[in-house]
């Protein structure tokens, strides 16, 4: 008998005043004690709909609309409340997507253990501290955070705490909500590393559930693949790695590529930089004039209280950004680069060294005069979510920058704005330009955010992280589109991200931030080929890498 | 602790630039008393000197150097000395709010704490059992009691409870033949005297606590920790009391110290309408009678109650969520 038999389930999502949704439409899988599998679909797909209702926790307006989850036997539905209580533990567990919140922040570490142990009497009074720290210890931390605050831990110790706890549980199956999205990189490396070993040496079962199939192929010995609420296929990693039968898979499987492989190509994002799109607005604006010259630039913050060592969030940076440049700043969160971004906008100043564009001192702005650099000088913002304003149109998001910036009023000013909307394809641009953000997905908002950017007519685009909210299907179209401006229009461009394969992608050059510091630089293709710094390849070695493993693997079967 | 006494360093900070600017406000306005009551006498012809002497010395008119003035004005405050009530002389200041603080600082205390524990109970009961009767209930009721104007509510009360059915006294904070005292009599007279004005306030009040609670929580009924300690099997109640409604508390607790310090300000209208002895009723009086004196130590009482009511606010805040003890 399977441990889990879900037979025919569909999941409605049923909003007050709203149509309802099915989210999860007529799944039926198995899943044998002990293996590992991965459900993988982007966002809307209802993975995460379908990993709450296996393990109960979906709420209304979710409901279960039909079929069965028959867990080692029995069925879920059938459970009361205090059954369902009582069985988790020993049955199923969930670890949530951002770990981050997932503690409670007003109760010490040793506080939720302590609840967890008294709700189900598993273990004796005065055996609590002692298994406490053994389940901390299995996730590589120590007894020292039992007595600390949620908020005193970083985000990856939050994840491993809030895994540990699931473990307290020991429980049959263990569902892993998109475990590590929150985290930076190397850290999201690390925490995938621990799960697969947990899952390796105490042999539960378990679902991982991410919209990244490289991390689901990485780790699991069998892949779920899901869209718009369906299970479109469902086979051993090895086979939709190698083998990929639905069209959407290999859509999916399309978007990864090594970073480091000679030549890199995405769908829609041709390797040698070729155009994507035939030329759009047919503006020919003069290239970019000017350079950013970075000199020498120090950024420290005084600590949070007085006592506190400052920080120092970025040391000693020189660097030239020439007009038409396209660089890429790269590093794990922490390691400066939104900092120097705020840096070279003047948002904030620096603690020592010049920046300048042009005969701009930018280091010395004032007010009035930044507004002369950001007609120059444009952001691209990492949230296409929160940088629209909901309660305002399209049109007039693009509308103030372009009356603030290039003085047009009235019918040249709209006339300006629909040609912005056509630069970066939302057409029909008449129809796009009435909508509200809500009305939009997640890549149209991006490309509304590059083209309020480029109302200005900037000399200078600055995308800080511009495609990591959005799903790998929508990437290619936003980064084709910063490749093709740099072409059309001239402007420079600094890309900052942690995403090795995007930087590839669409720079010529790359430096890597690490601690402040940039500690390589040089053309991306080569720094990202044959790095030389150490925490470089460490940066690279982070990324998911499904090929290696199943090359690794060799032809004798799948790695469990 | 290092925490208790940086927030109690601020409340003597602030206690102190509130004494300040009630010394100096007053002295910042152009002309005196003495100025205004000649100018009234001169309308009546030419006033001598020694006449304006006259007033100036039975007002007190202070002599001597700003900073001398301020000292012994501090002094003063620090000695609770305010100067003498001019509609109930001979009284001293001090002694006749000595005597209405208790009353108010009592009734209107507790109801008001009692509002908030019990508005909040509610609250979060009305979220955790969002959309069942003991959600809708509460709720609606809560809307529709918050919207009266309490004096109007006090009048109700007066008229039907205490003057139809004749439940409970409708005036006085005990029976007119009483001798205050702490006896379990005396007591549970002023107690009986006190159910119609502590409703009144705790019908008003319950609906905002109830309303507030119930918002927040299905906030964080919505957060992750919750859905979390649902997951792992805690009991309903441990997840109910001290997962959601513990976080749910925190920006509550804002409001709280708000009603908090306006106990002693903010009763003036229940205590008028059931002529309850309080500093409310005391401050109607002053006002009437344009008693300067009792006034100004009323007004100065009023700010440090916000300000003790905020010290404990923030205090509370230190022990509730360890956030802000950084």
């Amino acid at each position: 008998m399977s441990l889990l038999d879900v037979k025919n389930l569909s999941v409605v999502y049923e909003p007050r005043g709203a149509e309802p949704t099915m989210a999860v439409k007529d799944a039926s899988f198995r899943i044998e004690e002990g293996e590992f599998v991965g459900l993988v679909g982007e966002s809307g797909s209802g993975k995460s709909t379908l990993g709450f209702a296996l393990t109960r926790l979906a709420k209304p307006p979710a409901r279960i609309a039909g079929g069965r989850i028959l867990f080692d036997g029995t069925d879920v539905a059938a459970l009361d409340s205090e059954q369902l209580r009582r069985q988790r533990h020993g049955g199923f567990a969930m670890v949530l997507q951002s770990g981050m919140n997932a503690l409670n922040p007003v109760r010490t570490v040793g506080h939720h253990f302590a609840d967890i142990f008294a709700a189900h009497g598993h273990v004796p009074r005065q055996r609590r501290r002692s298994r406490a720290v053994e389940l901390l210890e299995k996730v590589e931390l120590t007894g020292a955070v039992l007595d600390r605050y949620p908020g005193e831990l970083s985000g990856g110790m939050r994840q491993r705490v809030s895994i540990a706890l699931a473990l307290s549980l020991e429980p049959r199956l263990m569902v892993f909500d998109e475990p590590t999205t929150a985290l930076d990189v190397m850290v999201q490396h690390a925490v995938m590393r621990t799960i697969r070993e947990l899952q390796e040496r105490e042999g539960f079962t378990a679902v991982l559930i991410s919209h990244d199939l490289g991390v689901v192929l990485e780790s699991t010995a069998r892949v779920m693949v899901m869209k718009d609420g369906v299970i479109v296929e469902d086979a051993p990693s090895r086979e939709i790695f190698e083998r990929p039968q639905h069209a959407y898979t290999r859509t999916l499987l399309g978007h990864y590529a090594d970073p480091r492989a000679e030549v890199v190509e995405l769908p829609g994002l041709p390797a040698d930089g070729r155009r994507t799109a035939p030329a759009g607005g047919g503006r020919g604006r003069a290239a970019a004039q000017a350079a950013i010259v970075v000199e020498d630039v120090s950024r420290v913050y005084p600590g949070r209280r007085r006592g506190d060592t400052p920080v120092a969030a970025v040391r000693e940076v020189s660097f030239r950004l020439e007009p038409g440049q396209s660089m890429a700043l790269v590093g794990q969160s922490g390691s400066g680069k939104s900092t120097l971004a705020k840096l070279i906008t003047g948002v904030e100043q620096p603690s020592s060294g010049t920046i300048s564009f042009g005969d701009l001192r930018v280091d010395r702005l004032r007010r009035r005069k930044l507004h002369k650099l950001h007609a120059d000088v444009q952001m691209v913002f990492q949230d296409p979510y929160a940088a629209l304003n909901p309660l305002h149109t399209v049109e007039y998001a693009l509308t103030r920058p372009v009356v603030n910036f290039t003085g047009r009023s009235g019918a040249d000013a709209r006339r300006r704005v629909l040609e912005l909307l056509e630069i970066v394809g939302l057409t029909p641009v008449e129809q796009f330009a009435a909508r509200l953000p809500h009305e939009l997905s997640g890549g149209q908002r991006q490309r509304v955010v590059i083209a309020r950017a480029l109302a200005a007519d900037p000399q200078v685009l600055i995308a800080d992280e511009p495609v990591s909210m959005l799903d790998v299907s929508l990437r290619a179209g936003v980064l084709a589109l910063l490749r093709d401006l740099r072409e059309d229009f001239g402007v420079s461009l600094l890309y900052i991200t942690h995403d090795l394969l995007s930087a590839r992608m669409v720079t010529d050059r790359i430096m890597v931030l690490h601690e402040g510091r940039v500690v390589e630089s040089g053309p991306t293709a080569q720094v990202l080929r044959f790095p030389e710094h150490d925490y470089t390849t460490r940066l690279l070695d982070s990324l998911p890498q499904p090929a290696r493993r199943f090359a690794a693997a060799g032809s004798d079967g799948d790695a469990a | 602790m290092r925490y208790i006494l940086r927030k109690f360093g601020l409340l003597l900070l602030t206690l102190w630039a509130a004494v300040t600017l009630n010394y100096a406000l007053p002295r910042l306005m152009p002309g005196s008393p003495a100025d205004a009551a000649v100018a009234k006498l001169s309308q009546n012809g030419p006033v001598a000197p020694s006449t304006r002497a006259a007033i100036e010395a039975q007002l007190g008119v202070p002599t001597g150097s700003w900073w001398h003035q301020y000292t012994q004005y501090l002094d003063n405050v620090v000695h609770l000395r305010f100067g003498v009530s001019y509609t109930f002389f001979p009284q001293s200041v001090s002694s006749m709010v000595g005597q209405a603080l208790p009353w108010t600082l009592v009734m209107v205390g507790l109801v008001t704490v009692l509002a908030f524990v019990v508005g909040s109970l509610i609250g979060v009961a009305a979220a955790w059992r969002r959309g069942t009767w003991l959600d809708s209930l509460p709720t609606l009721s809560g809307a529709f009691l918050a919207a009266f104007p309490y004096f109007w509510t006090a009048l109700l009360l007066v008229f039907f409870v205490g003057y139809v059915f004749g439940w409970f006294p409708t005036s006085g904070a005990y029976s007119a033949d009483a001798v205050p005292n702490l006896s379990f009599g005396f007591v549970g007279d002023s107690l009986y005297h006190a159910v119609l004005p502590a409703l009144t306030i705790l019908i008003t009040s319950l609906g905002g606590w109830i309303l507030g609670m119930r918002n927040t929580m299905i906030g964080t009924i919505g957060e992750d920790y919750v859905t979390f300690a649902e997951a792992n099997g805690l009991r309903g109640r441990t997840v109910a009391l001290r997962y959601a409604a513990r976080n749910a508390l925190l920006p509550n607790l804002t409001g709280f110290g708000m009603a908090l310090g306006g106990v002693v300000g903010g009763s003036l209208l229940v205590e008028q309408v059931f002529n309850y002895p309080g500093v409310g009723h005391l401050l109607y009086s002053a006002v009437t009678n344009h008693d300067y004196p009792l006034m100004q130590a009323l007004f100065l009482m009023i700010t440090v109650c916000v300000l003790v009511a905020n010290f404990i606010v923030d205090v509370l805040y230190g022990v509730l969520d360890p956030r802000t003890r950084r």
